[in-house]
Order: C-alpha cells, then sequence, then structure tokens
C-alpha cells in the first residue's frame, strides 16, 4: 500500500500525466480505426519510448492499450466494422442503434462500460498479481516448463479456427525464439553468417510487420467497402437520443458488473482472450434478459455487456504475466519486451526486486482509466469523425509510423527487412487462418521455454521416471493433453454445427 | 479452404523436412561434449511442425467432400493487388533509403502509397508527406531531443 502510494506520487506529475493522456489518445484514435488495435499500437509506440523516464514509457504504452482497447468500439458501432475482434458483439447491438440516430448514446454507453470494466479489472490484477507470484516463486524449472507447455496448448488451440494450425503457428514462434547466439555454448543458431541475427530476431519489428503492416495491406484491399460504410450514418436531433437515460444506467449497471467478472475471468486465463470475453458476457446478458430476441436490434445493455467484458481482459490478462512471466495475450507479449527494455522484468521476483516500480505501474494503470473517460467523453465527436477520414489517407501514415517504429528498434535497415518479412508472413498467416497470436506468443515464451526445458532435462538427468517427483509437472502435461483432446472435440463439433447450419440456410434459401 | 490447406500442409511439410535435413544441421554446430545439443529444440519444432502439418494435410483429403468452414477463395484480387502496390511502394522507398536520402524515401513512402490507393489531389499528395515528416522531426529532434537517421 505504502508503494502503491508513491506509485501515485511518481505517476501524478505533469509529465507522466502528459504521456498518458497521449497514450490514451493516440490508443482511441488507433482503436477507433478499423484494423488497428492496441497490440499494433504499442508495438509501434515501444522504440518511441526508448528515450522517456521508464514511468511515463510505461504509461503511455498502457494509455495506449488502454485507449485503443476503449476505441474499438467506435468503428464497431458506427461502421459495423470492429476496430478489434473483441468489439465484434458491440457491433451487434451498437450499430443498429447508430443506423436509428442514437450512435452517440451507444458511444458513451461504450465508454462509460469500458472504463468501469477496464479500473475494476485493474484493481482485481492489484488484488491478484502479488500473492499468486508468491505461489510462483515456489515452482522449480520442471513445473515451469509444464506450465509453458501447457499455456501455449491452450493458446495454440483457442486462438483460432484450426487447433492443427493454431500448434504450428505456436512451434513456429518457439522456432524462430531460437534463432541466435545460444547462451549455453554461444554457438550461433541459424544467423546465415549476419552478424544482426546474433542476439536474436526482435519482437518490435516482427510485431509491426505481422500486425500492423500485414492489415494495411488488407485494408487497402477492402478501402471501398470500409469507406462507403462510413456514409450511411447520421445523428438524432433528440437530446435523450445522444445521451445514456437514468433508466438506461439502472438496466445497464448490473450487465457492466457481470461483464467485468467474465472479463476479468477471461483475462486471467492465458490465451482466451478478449474477444471470448466479450461474446460470453454478450451470450450470458442476452439469456438472464427478459427479452432475448430484442439483443441484435439496437440494445444498449448489448453494448454495455460487450465493452465492460472487452476492456476488463486487458488488465487481468497481466495476471498471468507478473504472477508467473506468462503472457496470456498478444498485447502482454509486447509489453514484455517494453517492460524488460525499461528495467521491469516479468514475472514472480518483479514483486520482490522492483515493487516500487509494480506500484507506479499499477498507479499508471489506475491513473490511464481516468484519462480514457476524461479523453473519451471530451473528444467522443472528434473521434467519431475519424471514422469518416478515407482509409487510403491513414494507410500511409501507419505505414510510415511503422517504418519509423521498426527502424528504431536498432537503427538499421535489417529491421525494416525483418518488418517486410514477418508483414509477409503475417499476411499469408491471417488469410490461411494461421494463427499470429499463437506464433507471437510462442516466440515471447520461447526462451523460457527451452531454457526451462533444458533445466528440467538435467534436473531429471534425461530419465522420464524421475517425473512423479514433481506431481504438479505431471498435472500440467496431463491437462495438455487433456485440453488437446477436449479443444479438439470442441472444434468438430462447432464445424459440425456450422456445417449444418449452412446446409439448413442454403436449403431455405432453395425453397 | 481446403485446397488451401492441403497446399499449406504439403509446403510447410516440405519446409520443415528440409530444415532437419539440410539447414539446422549446417546452420547450426554440434556442442561440445556434456552439453545439451543446441539443435534440441529447432529440431523439436521442426519435428512438431512436420507431423502436424501431416496431420493437416491427412484431415484436409479426409474432408475433401465436405462443405468448406471457410471461403473457397482464400486471397482477393483486391487484396492481391494492394499487396503488389504496397510492395512497390517499399521497394522504391528502400532503394532511396540505401543511396542516402532518408528524406526521399519517406516522402516516396507516403506520397507513393497514396498515389497508388487512388489519392490524386495535389495538396494532400504535397501537405501530408510534409505534415508527417515534420511531426515526425518535432517529435524526435525536438521533444524527445534525439536523432533517427
Amino acid at each position: 500500500m505504502e508503494h502503491l502510494l508513491v506509485g501515485f506520487q511518481n505517476v501524478l506529475t505533469p509529465v507522466t500525466l502528459f504521456w498518458v493522456t497521449v497514450g490514451v489518445t493516440l490508443g482511441y484514435v488507433l482503436g477507433a480505426l478499423p484494423g488497428l488495435g492496441k497490440a499494433t499500437g504499442v508495438a509501434v509506440a515501444i522504440p518511441m519510448t526508448f528515450y522517456l523516464q521508464p514511468v511515463a514509457a510505461i504509461a503511455l504504452l498502457i494509455g495506449i492499450a488502454k485507449g485503443s482497447a476503449a476505441g474499438s468500439a467506435v468503428s464497431a458501432i458506427l461502421l459495423n466494422t470492429p476496430g478489434e475482434p473483441s468489439s465484434a458483439p458491440t457491433a451487434l447491438d451498437g450499430y443498429p442503434l447508430a443506423r436509428q440516430g442514437k450512435a452517440q448514446k451507444a458511444l458513451k454507453m461504450g465508454l462509460f462500460a469500458s472504463v468501469i470494466g477496464d479500473f475494476l479489472s485493474t484493481l482485481v490484477l492489484i488484488a491478484l498479481a502479488a500473492p499468486l507470484a508468491r505461489y510462483a516463486l515456489l515452482i522449480g524449472p520442471v513445473e515451469l516448463c509444464a506450465i509453458l507447455l501447457f499455456s501455449l496448448t491452450f493458446i495454440g488451440g483457442l486462438a483460432g479456427r484450426s487447433m492443427l494450425k493454431g500448434l504450428i503457428a505456436a512451434a513456429f514462434g518457439v522456432f524462430f525464439a531460437t534463432i541466435g547466439i545460444e547462451t549455453e555454448t554461444f554457438i550461433p543458431r541459424m544467423t546465415f553468417g549476419l552478424l544482426e541475427l546474433d542476439d536474436g530476431i526482435s519482437l518490435v519489428p516482427m510485431a509491426i510487420g505481422m500486425l500492423a503492416i500485414s492489415e494495411m495491406v488488407i485494408q487497402a484491399g477492402n478501402a471501398h467497402s470500409i469507406d462507403s460504410e462510413a456514409e450511411k450514418i447520421n445523428d438524432s436531433s433528440s437530446p435523450d437520443d445522444r445521451r445514456v437515460t437514468l433508466v438506461e444506467w439502472r438496466r445497464c449497471l448490473p450487465v457492466i458488473g457481470r461483464g467485468t467478472l467474465i472479463g476479468s475471468v477471461v483475462g486471467i486465463l492465458p490465451g482466451l482472450g478478449a474477444s471470448v470475453g466479450s461474446f460470453l458476457s454478450y451470450g450470458a446478458t442476452q439469456r438472464a434478459s427478459k427479452t432475448p430476441e430484442e439483443f441484435g436490434t439496437g440494445m444498449i445493455e448489448g453494448v454495455a455487456a460487450a465493452e465492460s467484458a472487452d476492456n476488463a481482459v486487458v488488465p487481468a490478462s497481466f495476471v498471468p504475466l507478473f504472477a508467473l512471466g506468462i503472457p496470456g495475450s498478444v498485447i502482454a507479449a509486447i509489453l514484455i519486451s517494453a517492460l524488460v527494455l525499461h528495467g521491469l522484468t516479468p514475472g514472480p521476483m518483479m514483486f520482490i526486486e522492483q515493487p516500487q516500480m509494480v506500484a507506479d505501474l499499477y498507479a499508471a494503470m489506475l491513473c490511464a482509466s481516468l484519462i480514457l473517460l476524461i479523453v473519451g467523453y471530451t473528444g467522443q465527436r472528434i473521434f467519431a469523425q475519424i471514422i469518416r477520414v478515407p482509409i487510403r489517407l491513414i494507410i500511409p501514415v501507419v505505414l510510415f509510423l511503422c517504418c519509423v517504429g521498426a527502424y528504431m528498434d536498432t537503427n538499421t535497415l535489417f529491421s525494416i527487412y525483418l518488418m517486410l518479412g514477418f508483414a509477409l508472413l503475417g499476411y499469408f498467416s491471417r488469410k490461411l487462418d494461421f494463427s499470429f497470436v499463437t506464433f507471437l506468443i510462442g516466440f515471447v515464451i520461447g526462451p523460457n521455454l527451452e531454457l526451462t526445458f533444458r533445466q528440467s532435462l538435467q534436473i531429471l538427468d534425461h530419465d522420464v521416471m524421475r517425473l512423479p517427483a514433481h506431481p504438479i509437472a505431471i498435472g500440467f502435461a496431463v491437462l495438455t493433453v487433456v485440453t488437446v483432446f477436449w479443444i479438439n472435440r470442441t472444434n468438430s463439433r462447432l464445424a459440425a454445427q456450422k456445417v449444418a447450419l449452412d446446409v439448413g440456410t442454403t436449403k431455405q434459401s432453395q425453397i | 479452404m481446403k485446397r488451401a490447406d492441403l497446399i499449406s500442409g504439403i509446403v510447410l511439410a516440405v519446409f520443415g523436412l528440409m530444415m532437419l535435413a539440410f539447414v539446422i544441421p549446417l546452420q547450426i554446430e554440434q556442442a561440445p561434449t556434456g552439453y545439451v545439443s543446441p539443435r534440441l529444440v529447432p529440431n523439436l519444432a521442426m519435428i512438431i511442425i512436420v507431423g502436424l502439418s501431416g496431420l493437416l494435410i491427412v484431415k484436409s483429403l479426409r474432408k475433401a467432400g465436405a462443405p468448406p468452414l471457410l471461403p473457397d477463395a482464400v486471397f482477393s484480387r483486391s487484396e492481391l493487388i494492394a499487396l503488389l502496390k504496397v510492395s512497390a511502394v517499399f521497394i522504391v522507398a528502400l532503394v532511396l533509403f540505401w543511396l542516402g536520402t532518408p528524406l526521399g524515401a519517406g516522402i516516396v513512402l507516403i506520397a507513393g502509397t497514396l498515389v497508388l490507393l487512388g489519392e490524386r489531389r495535389p495538396l494532400i499528395l504535397v501537405l501530408m508527406p510534409a505534415g508527417l515528416l515534420l511531426a515526425i522531426w518535432v517529435l524526435f529532434y525536438k521533444v524527445l531531443g534525439t536523432a533517427i537517421v
């Protein structure tokens, strides 16, 4: 608690608050643009924080993450095109509201639900991460290796439509993480004689290429349809259609509470992601409603449910990152490099070695939630105009900023080559449905996975019969196998349902 | 999509086998005695990729008659054209950067993308590159106090 108070003292300075505000504003704008999510924003901004003080730098990145999570509702409501996949359920009721002239009402409820969900979930993070980290310190390399393997399998299975492809992407991520000089023997691996690869592949150009550039190429291909959607929205003249009324607040508060709870639980479990949280929350709200049939026609509760859960996932996904050093989401994976860069290595030891830095981070997260409310509320009309800017004007700006961001990572053209190479890989992986989320998380946890695997081999003396001395590891190994079968079965069932549904629809249309 | 799955499965399996047979042995030396081989994890990753790609091939062959889950046309024409256009702009910008004109590279990247995406207004074509480059200069050279190039 003492640390947290000092943390607020450190964060509540004009310079840090300025950078949090910049981050939130940038994030909101990025989130409002279809396809540009929080991970992209943070990846592009990391090199720009090299020259900031650690607290200001991390606060800026946290601001971007929070701002873009909330901003993604703007394009979902106004364009029916979610800024991120997790905002897709927001569009289900947000877009019909906008078509009825109630865009401002939907945007406001989206913002309020986002801020409440985000703030409460940050409190969950503060309450849970440190106690969990104390238990994590009791875990040895064999157990950690089993946990990492389980997390990667879980994420691989859930991140895309196909578990096989998810696991292939995860294996590729781990493989790319092995490139560079091996730390035990100092033997270069897969460097092809390039000195630039001795330190391995940098996450920043890789993430920028896979997330931002590949998305921009896809956006460029669909520019016409995105621009035409923006022209269809007009505001109503009635003041009640532009604000959230007291009755609507009363209806939405329990929904926001449930959404926050669902989002927090989903965020803590590695790999489920914000999309699962927002869809679960939307579904739960629809089931609990007395008029479930009206969902999808412009129910304000639908927006509140989806946005509160979507934003609650972000801080909660830092629980496994802070407690175990395992990134539960792509944003957590990207933030690792920023935190390490600024002197904070995520994992259980950070609570012992740098408690003040952790408290600063918590204070920055709480302040960012409040600044998000102020920035979002005052600038909502302006942000709503962003989607009216033709996408052909946005793409060059993003491409240019991506190049600056990637170049700044090493100050050589090699980063740009890496960025472009991974952009191509990202484009094909998106089109062929190989999860780039799993790839990036595999890449980030790869070094730790390899290290704990090697340590496990030495501890077990290459003898699998010694494994019973590590019951937690056995438990997670069993969980990994069960997860593979369970996800595979669920995927097959969902696929069968979809095929049946498609066949039914085709028959109906033929009749 | 099943055809795309089949082809990607074959490509990945062949890639993995090539890596296992040639690239990894050539690119990673053997470790001194007593150390865990540095080839261990890369080899394991590639074995997993080959195995899973094999499963992907089998799965897409077995379900050849079933209705597809995703649209058959994975790559749309407009997206492929956009990919070519963006690639072309990057190639020109990189050549300019290589020749020692980073400013020119920046201008080409912004203005070139604008032109190729259909922007024709001269004011936008001039003001956007100028404004962006000026904003980056102010941010890095004045606010953050550092140089980029």
